[in-house]
């Protein structure tokens, strides 16, 4: 299957890079690894939500044999500094430890011992005493006049309120006024968990030279450099971050989490740390997709054109900024992506509470904008007597649409292509049919359509860049230096076809050096969906360089001008013995050889990739659903999903990105939500009480088609496809369900017993 | 300290181990085999899934001396002579894998049902693997894989 030899890379499908090594168990992740005199390190968690650390005693764990390094807000930097790379010079509201804790679970102290079960007693024996403050949880009190400032540091805009995000076009207010039809409602969303199968891992080497080696499950291994240089007061030559492996991410894996703990404990006893989290201290002490609660009112012509949409937000963004503020930003973007309107406002709260931060998550607040305002315009249709088909046909943006705010093009915004599509695969004048039909049966048919969008890298927000490296060995294959992480979304394996297609090399003659800040060059971060776009066009663009390069020294190794060399299937050719005599054509090999004999040359090369647009990826999904109206379960009979990718480079990584999404999507929509009390406490911090869909709740049919139309700017025409299938389930499940039951559901997740509720009240 | 002698992936092995050990960490800690992964730690995930005795069992729940004198098989057993199996094969072939955590548990899972019914159902297939979490793969190309590995190809005309 990888036997490709030249030209035919691209569009194939390829398993992961290192899928073998994955198959087989020889992949070493963090937890994996073991060096000599290694410690094992545990966290003591906060038990109260917000408190002042009045005295902590570790007198009986310096006792306690084995243990090796005890670290508190007493014997670590207080250096404020923000965990996520997006937003890494910002809102620096942290410390590796503070004598402040903010929710039930920060960071209070850690040990490293001999052993993980030493290590667990120790924590135990560490007695702290907290002088309770006052406690909020809910965003929209946080920013009362007499709320309780949870940060001093950090330069919030006021208060708890981190900054007020604010964008529209056109006039937003004026439109709603002349508007036949107006139609408003609260739709909220809750927290929820990355859910990784690998929870957050990193050991922590100082060594004899005072450099500082994290290995770490991170997808931003660079902005982690950042952080522990700061903190530390290291110069980044004295700081490494390595990733072997990543067990899952989902952005969950963007801030610094676990590594400065590792780190501060090595520092202090000059041994190898390891720190690796619990389940339940991941799905209560790290980071979680943002609660919200979102207001929206959208103004309609009788004919069913959008006139004015207006979204209000508040985010929970729990005790820490993390990403927050991009967050917040990138959900606004988002809402100017997708329809004609002209007239669209956007304002979001980000609000600092105590309960556990929100931070990145697989669609960056995409999936809330895109569940409230597809269940709003259902809503609508239902209303003015439209099917919502109709509706979507009359206001999807179109490939010459543009973002009004700046008058910037979406790109080839093919949405309608894949709304079109994805009515098709479904059936979905049937479907409406058999919903219809069910109307006065026990279980009910309804059928519901999502829309959404999301974003393909950085550009116009941060310096989006990535560069990279590529060196010929001696027999013509190749080693690429990439600061990409493997994620499991085939980014190296598609930087790989990147160079395949564009030298004709094969794939098992390319080999990666990638996600080491020591042994790569910089890139900005795995997120923001920038694989395909940016990392995936700067693997095209090394190898472009590699070519031009390469076919300089085979003019003058073939003796022949440089415009009349030809490179195909792998061979230089001379242009006039083309067709004659292959003999005087030159492999990649015997260029190398020529370079390093001849011209005592080695070939090198290096770009950097920085995007020049802001292209748009678009998906429509039109699920359908069996609703028991007795005991208000939901089955997902069908499911369609259309995604303008532009190219599919990797046809069968990209059908697995997308049904990967539908089971985040899926939970999103019925069962997952980290549940708290009123201190922010985590109620279900177990898998099973979380509840992720497992292979058998999964629905009976998914169908999947990709529309191929190209994006002129992206690497052979693709564009970002990881986060933006993700965007429409919960919008196209909550539709259903609605439609099904005949009542309107806002807020996710439609657990069946919200359904039984909402079936009684009717 | 105790005792505990079993097979391990066709070989037998002798290791000391406390009276509460579990087996996830004696496969892992004492006898350096970590393909086997730990992702909750109570039985939740099926990450941790091993065969013993035919069957497949969450090992990070398994006690240690549970396993004296019985047969357990992790993912370093399946490959022959640096073959894979016919399950890791179609593991690549249909990419159903992607961070590739929760793999090692899911083919444990998958070849102790092949092991059992050799052409399992697709149904059959489902509740194999319900024990075995995955956030990346929807599980679509998991079933798909162990279909293949079981000879049985489908006629998939929906997909792209």
């Amino acid at each position: 299957m990888s036997k490709i030899v030249n030209g035919g890379a691209i569009g194939k499908s390829f398993p992961i890079d290192d899928a073998a090594l994955k198959a087989t168990g020889e992949l070493s992740y963090v937890d994996d690894i073991k060096m000599p005199g290694m410690l094992h390190a545990k966290v003591l968690f906060s038990p109260v939500a917000h408190a002042k650390i009045k005295s902590i005693d570790t007198s009986a764990v310096k006792a306690l044999p084995g243990v090796r390094a005890i670290v508190s807000y007493q014997n670590t930097p207080r250096v404020y500094y923000n965990s996520s790379g997006e937003t890494i010079d910002v809102f620096k509201t942290e410390c590796v430890f503070d004598d402040t804790v903010r929710f039930i679970g920060d960071k209070v102290a850690a040990v490293a011992a001999d052993t993980a079960e030493i290590a667990a007693r120790a924590i135990r024996l560490i007695r702290v005493e907290y002088e309770p403050l006052p406690v909020n949880i809910d965003p929209e009190n946080g920013i009362k006049e007499d709320a309780y400032v949870i940060h001093t540091n950090g330069g919030l805009a006021s208060g708890n309120l981190m900054e007020t995000v604010s964008q529209s076009c056109g006039d937003t207010d004026r439109a709603l006024r002349v508007s036949e039809f107006v139609f408003e409602d609260t739709f909220t969303v809750p927290a929820i968990h990355h859910g990784a199968i690998e929870p957050h891992a990193s050991i922590a080497v100082f060594d004899a030279t005072g450099k500082l080696t994290v290995i770490t499950s991170s997808q931003d291994s660079f902005a982690v450099r950042i952080n522990l240089s700061r903190i530390f007061s290291l110069p980044m030559s004295k700081v490494r971050v390595s990733v072997p492996a990543i067990g899952g991410a989902f952005g969950g894996k963007v801030d610094m989490i676990t590594e400065p703990i590792a780190a501060a404990l090595a520092m202090q006893c000059g041994k190898p740390v390891k720190l690796v989290y619990t389940r339940k201290e991941d799905m209560t002490s790290t980071r979680t997709r943002h609660a919200m609660k979102i207001s929206l009112k959208m103004g309609f012509d009788a004919e069913g054109n959008i006139l004015a949409e207006d979204m209000k937000v508040f985010c929970n963004a729990g005790a820490y900024a993390s990403g927050t503020s991009n967050i917040v930003w990138a959900m606004c973007g988002k809402f100017f992506k997708v329809h004609k309107c002209k007239n669209l406002r956007f304002t979001g709260y980000p609000v600092i509470t105590n309960t556990q931060p929100g931070g990145p998550m697989r669609g960056f607040g995409s999936p809330q904008v895109f569940f409230a305002q597809q269940r709003l315009m259902q809503k609508a249709a239902n209303a003015l007597g439209i099917e919502i088909l109709e509706i979507q046909r009359k206001n999807l943006t179109l490939p010459d649409g543009i973002d009004y705010r700046f008058d910037l093009p979406h790109g080839n915004a093919r949405v309608l292509d894949c709304l079109e599509k994805a009515a098709e695969l479904i059936e979905y004048r049937t479907c409406l049919k058999e919903q219809k039909e069910s109307k006065d049966k026990r279980f009910r048919i309804g059928v519901g359509i999502g829309v959404g969008a999301h974003g393909n890298g950085m550009y116009g927000i941060r310096t989006d860049i990535t560069a990279m490296i590529l060196k010929m060995n001696d027999d013509g294959s190749t080693v690429l230096f990439s600061g990409s992480h493997e994620m499991g979304n085939a980014a190296i394996t598609l930087q790989k076809q990147m160079i395949s297609q564009v030298l004709g090399i094969p794939m098992e003659k390319i080999s990666a050096v990638a996600g080491d800040t020591e042994t790569t060059p910089y890139q900005l971060g795995d997120y923001s969906s920038r694989g395909a776009f940016v990392s995936g066009k700067a693997a095209m663009m090394v190898a472009l360089a590699m070519k031009e390069k390469l076919i300089g020294f085979a003019a003058r190794y073939l003796n022949c001008e440089l415009e009349k060399i030809v490179f195909k299937d792998g061979l230089f050719i001379a242009h006039e013995l083309e067709k004659t005599n292959n003999t005087d054509a030159a492999t990649i090999e015997d260029i190398v050889q020529y370079a390093r004999h001849k011209e005592f040359t080695e070939l090198i090369c290096e770009v950097t990739q920085a995007p020049d647009a802001a292209v748009i990826s678009y998906g429509a999904h039109i699920v359908k659903v069996s609703v028991d109206t007795e005991t208000g379960h939901t089955v997902v009979l069908d499911y369609a999903a259309v995604h303008d990718v532009g190219k599919a480079l990797n046809p069968l990584g990209v059908k697995g990105q997308i049904e990967g999404a539908i089971q985040m999507g899926l939970g999103y929509a019925l069962s997952e939500e980290i549940q708290t009390d009123k201190n922010g406490k985590v109620l279900n911090p177990t898998l099973k009480k979380y509840h992720m869909l497992r292979a058998n709740e999964m629905p009976k049919k998914i169908k999947i088609a990709l529309i191929e139309k190209g994006e002129p700017s992206g690497p052979f025409g693709a564009k970002s496809i990881g986060e933006c299938s993700v965007m429409p389930v919960a919008a196209a499940v909550s539709n259903a369900i609605s439609n099904a039951v005949g009542c309107d559901f806002c807020d996710l997740p439609i657990t069946s017993k919200k359904i039984q509720d909402a079936i009684k009240n009717i | 300290m105790q005792k505990l002698k079993f097979v391990l992936n066709g070989k037998c092995v002798e290791v000391e181990v406390e009276g509460c050990a579990r087996l996830i960490d004696v496969i892992r800690e004492n006898l350096g085999l970590t393909g086997t992964k730990e992702g909750c730690g109570i039985g939740e995930c099926g990450a941790c899934t091993v065969i013993i005795d035919g069957d497949a069992v969450d090992s990070c729940l398994y006690p240690a001396l549970r396993a004296q004198g019985k047969n357990v098989t992790t993912i370093e057993g399946l490959a022959k002579d640096g073959r894979l199996s016919a399950l890791q094969q179609a593991v690549l072939d249909h990419h159903a894998l992607q961070c590739g955590f929760c793999t090692p548990g899911f083919i444990m899972s998958a070849t102790a049902l092949l092991n059992k019914n050799p052409k399992p159902s697709r149904e059959e297939i489902k509740n194999a693997i319900a024990g075995n979490l995955c956030r990346c793969t929807g599980y679509e190309q998991m079933i798909e894989a162990v279909l293949d590995a079981s000879g049985q190809t489908e006629i998939d005309n929906d997909s792209a």
